[in-house]
């Protein structure tokens, strides 16, 4: 994995999450992982086909999953239902559509399946059994999680 | 309240167009989140499915206008966009007329559109806006 590629997923999140929600997004200090695990309240998951290859899993705790499509809809929400759980789909299939065009600035060009949307923790995801990165972010309505594993694709067989 | 000033492009029949289908869209989400009994309220969120419906494809027609009379340069990659969504809108509720307007499709529905229309006005929209005013200046 190279830095370009976190990057490319760093700068759309930031970009999306300020033009959608109004919200800075800070990075904190990255640490590589064994497995890939849904490990909060709403979690969706990118699969990345082409140049490169792999998945970006999302995980948002539910408090902040609400006070999202609150900022978004002005209506308070009390529980991760189909509007709540679709609508943060939505912003991730927005942040990794931004992501992959960046990338093929970079001449990887890539696709991206519909986001899933895994509601409830702990579920295990299966894929590659390679080491991911773990990225904590954090904004002023809550921290939550980016998982990246991506391969280039002649690499991997 | 969805509508927000940072959506505003410059425009004003744009801008008071913007926040009347923000308006209807926001009932449309009030109606199908609040809670009672989809049955008893289903007859009411086709209502304001059908009045945010109506009003997108009034208020796309003005827009690609307006466009049309500042001599937008990208008018036709805007207008394909437009057609898209309405394209996509229509497939759901057609789909929804065959299988029935569950709570779940039209949640799904009214995500998809609050998603992309803050994405639309927050980001294509404001395009125009800028070409408005480089015209102007």
């Amino acid at each position: 994995m190279k830095v370009d590629h976190i990057n490319a997923f760093y700068v759309a999140i930031q970009e999306i999450f300020k033009l959608m929600l109004d919200l800075d997004v800070e990075k904190g200090e990255l640490r590589i992982v064994e497995d890939m695990v849904s490990s909060k309240d709403a979690n969706v998951l990118l699969g990345i086909t082409g140049d490169l290859k792999g998945s970006i899993l999302f995980g948002f705790p539910k408090h902040m999953a609400l006070e999202m499509v609150n900022i978004m809809s002005g209506v308070d929400m009390d529980e991760i239902d189909t509007f709540v759980s679709s609508a943060l789909g939505e912003v991730v299939n927005i942040i990794g559509g931004n992501a992959l065009t960046s990338l093929s600035n970079y001449d990887y060009i890539c696709n991206m399946a519909p986001p899933q949307i895994i509601v409830g923790k702990y579920k295990s995801i299966s894929m590659a059994s390679e080491r991911s990165l773990l990225i904590p972010l954090e904004t002023e309505i809550g921290k939550f999680d980016v998982n990246v594993f991506l391969a280039e694709a002649k690499n991997i067989n | 309240m969805m509508w927000k000033e940072r959506y505003r492009i410059g425009v004003d029949l744009i801008d008071d167009q913007h926040r009347e289908l923000f308006k209807r869209l926001s009932n449309f989400i009030r109606v199908v989140q609040n809670g009672e009994p989809w049955d008893e309220k289903l007859d009411e969120a086709k209502d304001t499915l059908g009045f945010m419906q109506e009003y997108v494809v009034y208020h796309f027609e003005d827009e690609e206008r307006y466009q049309r009379e500042i001599g937008y340069p990208d008018y036709e990659e805007h207008r394909k966009i437009h057609a898209g969504f309405k394209a996509e809108v229509d497939e759901y509720v057609r789909l929804m007329e065959e299988e029935g307007f569950s709570e779940e499709t039209m949640q799904e529905l009214a995500a998809r559109f609050m998603t992309w229309l803050i994405m639309h006005v927050g980001r294509a929209d404001q395009r125009i806006g800028e070409y408005a005013r480089s015209k102007e200046g």
